[in-house]
């Protein structure tokens, strides 16, 4: 289970940086998305000790419960990645209403 | 250990002002006021900080009242007071000129919200005490700025956001992974803690990654070399009150955070970040200087002249003797005072133009069409900048050459001599061609319609010349500073006493976790 846990993020954060480093602007926001949730994915590892025991719960069978303070911290990252995301979003979408095109290679007013 | 309500007053009075800016959204003069009213008692809680902490030490709010390191605690220690100072000085002078400002977007609604929370952001990050909260802070920093630029008048403040918003969404995103490798590694979020467990010189598998990707976002923040490149297209196109802001103290915090990497975090790997940052020091006084030398437009210039400026602050922490240390201390704090006045003086210009850029093409001779207060300002300005006496830029460069002397570093303090002269090359050349030549009829507007605020710079340029000619109290408060970042105890146990000596884990780790 922990293999595969950390296969995945490290499968999205490659993702991630792949996408954000494309031309097209809302893939490359996308990527953002994907690499955020990514590190959400690392910091929530960190905090599960070994087994999926619930962070507050009497019921322990085998293995310790996990630490509430990192998903404490995802919920907060989340909330921050998503405002992030809202206005990168909306910026994206009034560069692509004014330069007609989500190439970020042609958005290039400022070289001129 | 009391908790001091005046560190949060700091923090929220502007949030609280931001939130009845908008409640005022169709009454412009109403919101101006109230922004002005929320920064005033921002600017006397940051001081009556300081006053604190020189008198009775570091100040500190545990947020709940939780015992560090469990929960979020607010620290002032004499570093952080005086960083943010200078900061909600800066940023008071920035309102003040946004109030009587004729640009078209500080009409705008949500602009002087966007200004109180961008000071939130900065004002918090600098207070606390705790890396997560750094974080949530630097990231309300980055998404008010950004949207701050977009609204600008000049058209080309989009497309500078966008590149921003990606550029440091990825700084923000590497911080959050070096939080979480700390976290991984240590369990704890606490500056006190984390510099308590780092000090007993165990390295685990992710503490020097964690430490990279810190340096990297700290790096990023500041437009150090590598990561410099958003930076002229950033600051230029931005509205005149907030370039100001942004090049003089939003910068900073850059600084603020490689000063705690090196002298409360990771001091043992602290001599290897040293030797980074004097190259990365070096070469961005000289891209910066020669940047500002080339360019086409007097607020690039400024722009590239704070990247060059940075490279001195870093190479005083660069060289790290206490002496170097205050010097950086005083060079980030004149800078912040000489740059945003230059850049309100360059805002003053360039609104005296029909297109509203500051291209040398457009505002050469502009200003003897204007009153000769700008001029003498804008001389002031520039040559506080190039460290001509009596200004504080000579105070602030005399420090660091004195402190680069004392470390025996000499081809730094050589090359960093030779860099000055360009400054004073670049500055007198603009005063020269604003304020002493032929005005273009073409693109000047002759008729004075007045209204721009001359108060802002006014004092501003000021506090240049009494921080210049009275430089004795600046100096001693950065020597007490260095005194205190010394030896990182100062700092851990004006955190909790307890956490020093070790009580709280005499039993093993905290159990905190119930199992």
């Amino acid at each position: 289970m922990d293999v595969i846990f950390a296969l995945a993020t490290g499968a999205l954060f490659g993702l991630g940086v792949f996408q954000i480093l494309r031309r097209d602007l809302i893939k490359a926001a996308m990527g953002f998305a994907i690499l955020f949730t990514a590190i959400n994915l690392f910091i929530f590892a960190t905090g599960a000790y070994d087994s999926d025991v619930a962070a507050y719960t009497d019921q322990i069978e085998n293995g310790q419960v996990s630490d509430p303070l990192v998903q404490a911290l995802v919920l907060t990252a989340i909330v921050v990645s998503f405002g992030a995301l809202a206005l990168l979003l909306a910026v994206v979408n009034i560069v692509s209403a004014r330069y007609e095109t989500l190439d970020s290679d042609q958005v290039d007013a400022l070289q001129k | 250990m009391e908790n001091n309500v005046l560190i949060l007053g700091a923090i929220f009075i502007p949030l609280a002002g931001a939130i009845t800016t908008l409640i005022f959204s169709r009454n412009n003069r109403a919101q101006r006021y109230i922004a002005l009213g929320a920064s005033i008692v921002a600017w006397l809680c940051s001081i009556g900080v300081l006053l604190m902490t020189l008198d009775e030490g570091p100040q500190t709010y545990r947020m709940g009242d939780w015992t560090p390191p469990f929960g979020i605690v607010m620290v002032a220690d004499l570093l952080s007071a005086l960083f943010v100072v200078m900061s909600s000085t800066v940023l008071l002078g920035g309102i003040l000129y946004a109030v009587h400002c004729r640009d078209k977007c500080v009409t705008h609604p949500a602009f002087m919200a966007l200004f109180l929370s961008m000071e939130t952001g900065l004002l918090g990050a600098f207070y606390t005490g705790d890396i997560f909260t750094l974080f949530v802070f630097m990231e309300l920093l980055v998404l008010s700025s950004v949207s701050l630029v977009a609204i600008s008048d000049n058209r080309l403040g989009l497309e500078a956001a966008i590149k921003y918003i990606f550029i440091s969404s990825m700084g923000t995103l590497f911080l959050l992974l070096g939080i979480a490798a700390i976290y991984a590694t240590f369990g704890t979020l606490n500056f006190a803690d984390l510099s308590r467990q780092l000090s007993t010189g165990e390295r685990p598998l992710l503490a020097r990654p964690a430490a990279v990707m810190l340096m990297g976002a700290f790096l990023l923040k500041s437009a150090v070399f590598p990561f410099h490149w958003w930076q002229p297209d950033f600051h230029t196109t931005a509205p005149t009150p907030v370039h100001a802001v942004l090049s003089s103290v939003v910068v900073k915090i850059g600084v603020y955070g490689m000063i705690r990497m090196t002298t409360l975090l990771f001091i043992e790997e602290a001599d290897l970040i040293r030797d980074w940052l004097l190259v990365l020091g070096v070469v961005s006084i000289f891209f910066g200087s020669l940047g500002a030398l080339q360019t086409y437009d007097g607020k690039r210039m400024l722009a590239y002249s704070t990247f060059g400026q940075i490279g001195f602050i870093l190479l005083g922490i660069a060289w790290g003797t206490p002496l170097a240390l205050v010097a950086a201390i005083v060079y980030a704090f004149n800078h912040a005072f000489i740059k945003s006045a230059m850049l309100m003086l360059m805002g003053v210009v360039s609104s005296r133009t029909k297109t509203k850029t500051a291209r040398f093409s457009e505002i050469a001779g502009v200003g003897t069409k204007m009153p000769w207060m700008i001029g003498a300002l804008y001389l002031l300005g520039g040559m506080a900048l190039a460290g001509v006496p009596p200004m504080n830029g000579f105070i602030s460069k005399l420090a660091l050459v004195r402190s680069g002397i004392h470390a025996e570093q000499w081809v730094s303090v050589g090359l960093a001599v030779g860099a000055g002269l360009i400054t004073l090359i670049y500055t007198s050349r603009t005063w020269q061609h604003v304020f002493q030549r032929k005005p273009d009829e073409t693109t000047v507007k002759l008729k004075d319609t007045g209204g721009d605020s001359m108060l802002a710079p006014g004092l501003l340029i000021g506090a240049c010349i009494v921080l210049g000619l009275y430089a004795t109290p600046l100096y001693d408060v950065a020597e007490q500073t260095v005194d205190q970042l010394r030896n990182p105890q100062n700092y851990i146990e004006a955190v909790d006493p307890a956490l020093w000596n070790g009580d709280r884990y005499a039993s093993g780790q905290p159990d905190i976790f119930g199992g």
